[in-house]
């Protein structure tokens, strides 16, 4: 039965050495101009934390925080929506359009922000593209499908019968809706928000065009050291960097959920 | 002599630090019907799992018509199982259900349509052949399962309680029918239940089962009649466990005014304390008068065909009684009633 | 007042699709809504420029070969996680679900450095066994949650029956996990044919998939082509997500049903 999992674990293994050449690098000497690096150093780490790239550090978490509860507000009406009706043909319209998105990309999706964003569409009062605005407009759009369902799932798993109890007791639907549906859905909330902050963390193409260069994030700067400057080992400490952030917010919430279990 | 088609030799399965069977040796004749009989947790299944290849014992060896099994995996075993949940195959039709095991052995085509057919008409579903599982009744499900279990005319029948999840009406109808198929077809069939009724009505012998061990293997009229010990007599239908010492090899004393006679073939010890067990439906109401037992009403059930009395003895004891209806007596709680305790209707417990 | 806010939110997220559906069709170069006439020119231009159709050549081998490799390897994964008995499940399955959680930039980085050092940089299988690990997640969840609502007495049933292990698998358990196998299938295409940060890393010209080919076009021009490109992965997409639901049915794909 172990055989069974072998195949599965070497992939698991190659992705774990990919992981490991990033680990490598890191500590590795950039020498400009050229893939070769140098001996062991902590220099790019310390990069980190120079100020320009602190500022992308705490503009990317700000931003992803802010997308995070704004993306939380805007999916609930639909996921309570799709959870709780009782036809199926709105169900069915319900999670077709909000999977769709889901499937057709990055790309095709942020491109259509390029155009509304970008006055072609209408004409904003303010300028929407190529600003943190229009980054976030976009960072929202992305991660409505996965917050409406994982919340969806979350609501979907809680019985009607609470609510009807809350409503015999004498709530009003309001009432209903904060002290008996929403602590409820907390799981629901929870997953939700971890996964889209994130994701939203180490967001790539959605800051990379709908920004334009002006609105840097973690990970526009590891493609841009990476791919375009040839430093390797300093792109590598910013990558991990990001990868670390999204495992201690992982574990923190994990441990948060066990004590509350 | 009938010959053995099923042993098992000091059979043992631990799961973790429970030991689901015993040391169990057992000996399956050929035809016959035999019931492992027992409550949750008895073994009745591992045995079961341990014959049809689905466990591996601990220790000990099974054989089937004298060849060692033990270590053959379960799908070279060829029994046949139905199981509890009757297992049939979703995704396939009553058809394909039962000739699974024909298409396995390579049997041609019309062969199997024709044996499929036989073994749908023996249990008389020849016309769902087409229809899925899902859309049957329970009934009918079982019917199936046993259909497919019996089409490759396996050499043992093993069923894991299989009419448990049928309702009363449809149990009773269903363990006829079984019998019924299993005597026409006359294969070796080993059942395993908890339910005493239907152990007594179908079975050739029956095996009452405690704890990993056999308690008490015999025919169903000797298990009922002359329990083994306290354990097959409590859960073989009811009975009254009277306490006393034997003052004779036929009297025994409850209590110091109150002395019984009993039958038991002489193996009493004067002088010894001993348990004596007494169905509920051998005592018997009388007038008041030599050889009765005066006891007074507590409780009272009724149960349409009979009525369930509980009346306690001069000396404490609870005597319970079965009363047919319609009873010899108005009877109401508080009453005082006189009990006939037939002599020879009392078992001795060890 | 819900159905009022779902619908606005329903249209906040399907606006931009409209948009650009109706961009496609603009006759200039110059956008202006609404627009000023209807063309086609767009899509012609996007099916006949030699970097979409080499890009999209190999977006098809990529997946392809992604999906073939990922499916019997997830699957097995996650028979082995339900039936196999394994000392501490949790670990495993969440070994197996890893990549999920890995930033796009860092896997792709790794990869690239991977890649570079084994003398392979921008080699087709290395981009392929990339898109397996990004896949695998998915085709395990999905084959799991199939695995588990399989009663494991029906296997008993089979062996009892006669089927050897093999014959048992092949008869019972696949198609069994028939549901759990397609919404594998679903999401493993999907997610290939869309990945785009991790293939950005690892691919050049010649070996770029499709969504990289169309950021390479976006970064550099302004025109509706990409437009026009994506009305036709939204059509697509559409089309197969509709076709989904109609026969597995999403829903119970991703909601608990009482």
């Amino acid at each position: 039965m172990k055989l069974l999992l072998a195949p599965a674990l070497a992939v698991i293994a190659l992705f774990a050495m990919a992981l490991g050449c990033l680990f490598q690098y890191s500590v590795l000497e950039f020498i400009p101009g050229s893939l070769k690096t140098g001996g062991f150093t902590l220099a790019n780490f310390r990069s980190v934390t120079a100020p320009q790239y602190l500022g992308v550090i705490w503009d990317t978490v700000w931003l992803a925080a802010a997308t995070t509860l704004l993306t939380l507000v805007a999916a609930y009406p639909v996921a309570y929506a799709l959870a709780r009706t009782g036809s199926s043909r709105v169900r069915s319209t319900l999670l077709v359009l909000t999977l769709a998105p889901f499937f057709t990309g990055a790309i095709v999706r942020t491109y259509a922000w390029i155009l509304v964003l970008g006055n072609a569409v209408i004409t904003w009062p303010i300028p929407m593209l190529f600003t943190e605005r229009g980054v976030l407009v976009g960072l929202v759009h992305f991660s409505m499908p996965t917050m409406i369902l994982m919340l969806a799932a979350g609501i979907s798993h809680i019985d009607p019968l609470y609510e009807r109890a809350a409503a015999s007791l004498g709530a009003k639907p309001a009432r209903v809706f904060w002290r008996v549906t929403l602590p409820l859905s907390l799981p629901g909330i929870v997953s939700g928000s971890l996964i889209v902050f994130a994701w939203t963390l180490s967001a790539y193409p959605t800051p990379a065009l709908l920004g334009g260069g002006k609105v840097q994030m973690i990970a526009t700067v590891v493609k841009d050291r990476g791919l375009d400057s040839f430093n390797w080992p300093g792109a590598a400490a910013f990558a991990l960097l990001a990868l670390a952030m999204t495992i201690a917010l992982l574990a923190g919430v994990a441990r948060a959920g066990a004590r509350a279990a | 002599m009938a010959n053995a088609v099923v042993e098992l030799k000091g059979c043992t399965r631990h799961y973790g630090g429970v030991r689901a069977v015993e040391a169990m040796d057992l000996v399956i004749f050929e035809g016959e019907f035999l019931s492992l009989l027992g409550p949750s947790g008895c073994g009745k299944t591992t045995t079961l799992n341990l014959i049809a290849g689905f466990v591996e014992p601990t220790a000990g060896r099974i054989l089937i018509d004298g060849e060692d099994v033990t270590g053959l995996p379960a799908h070279l075993r060829g029994l046949g199982v139905v199981f509890q949940s009757y297992a049939l195959f979703p995704h396939l039709s009553v058809f394909e259900n039962v000739a699974f095991a024909l298409r396995e052995r390579r049997i041609p085509a019309e062969e199997i349509a024709r044996r499929v057919g036989e073994a749908l008409a023996l249990v008389q579903l020849d016309r769902q052949g087409r229809q899925r599982p899902a859309e049957l009744s329970g009934g009918m499900q079982q019917r199936v399962a046993l259909a497919r279990a019996l089409v490759y005319r396996p050499r043992v029948l093993l069923l894991d309680e299989p009419l448990a999840a049928l309702d009363k009406k449809l149990r009773e109808e269903m363990r006829d029918e079984l019998r019924a198929i299993q005597r026409s077809v006359g294969i070796t069939t080993v059942f395993v239940t908890h339910d005493q009724a239907e152990a007594l009505g179908l079975s050739d012998r029956i095996a009452v089962m405690s704890r990993g061990r056999i308690e008490q293997l015999g025919a169903p009229r000797e298990i009922y009649e002359r329990p083994a010990s306290r354990f097959v007599a409590d859960f073989i239908g009811a009975s009254t466990v009277l306490r006393g010492r034997a003052v004779a090899d036929d009297r025994v004393a409850l209590s110091p005014d109150l002395t019984i006679r009993v039958r038991v073939g002489g193996i009493l010890r004067v002088g010894e304390q001993v348990e004596l067990a007494i169905r509920p439906e051998r005592v018997r109401l009388a007038a008041a008068g030599e050889g009765t037992a005066e006891a007074r009403i507590e409780g009272l059930v009724y149960q349409g065909a009979m009525t369930e009395v509980s009346a306690r003895l001069a000396d404490g004891q609870r005597v319970r009684v079965f009363v047919n209806e319609p009873a010899p007596m108005p009877l109401a709680p508080g009453q005082i009633i006189h009990l006939r305790l037939p002599a020879d209707a009392f078992m001795v417990l060890e | 007042m819900l159905k009022a806010s779902v619908v606005a939110l329903m249209a906040f997220m399907t606006l931009p699709t409209v948009v650009v559906m109706v961009v496609s069709f603009n006759p200039t170069a110059i956008l202006s809504f609404p627009p000023s006439g209807f063309s086609w020119r767009w899509y012609v231009n996007a099916l006949t420029y030699p970097q979409f159709q080499r890009a999209a050549v190999n977006s098809l081998w990529v997946t392809l070969g992604a999906v073939a490799l990922a499916l019997p390897i997830g699957t097995a994964a996650a028979l082995a996680l339900e039936r196999g008995r394994l000392r501490l499940p949790t670990l495993w399955a969440t070994l197996l679900l890893s990549p999920l959680v890995v930033p796009g930039v860092a896997a792709g980085l790794g990869f690239l450095i991977l890649a570079a050092s084994l003398g392979m940089i921008r080699s087709r299988a290395v981009l392929i066994a990339a898109h397996v690990a990004l896949v695998l997640p998915f085709v395990v969840r999905s084959v799991w949650v199939s695995a588990r609502n399989l009663d494991a007495t029906l296997e008993r049933a089979a062996a009892s029956l006669g089927a050897t292990p093999w014959r048992t698998f092949r008869r019972v358990t696949l198609p069994l996990l028939r549901p759990g196998l397609f919404a594998a299938l679903l999401f493993a295409v999907v997610v290939s044919v869309n990945e785009f940060v991790v293939s950005l890393f690892i691919s050049n010209r010649l070996t770029e998939i499709l969504p990289v080919a169309m950021y390479s076009y976006v970064v550099n021009y302004t025109d509706p082509t990409i437009a026009a490109m994506s009305t036709l992965f939204i059509t697509a997409t559409f089309l197969v997500i509709w076709l989904a639901d109609r026969y597995v049915g999403l829903g119970r794909v991703f909601l608990h049903h009482r």
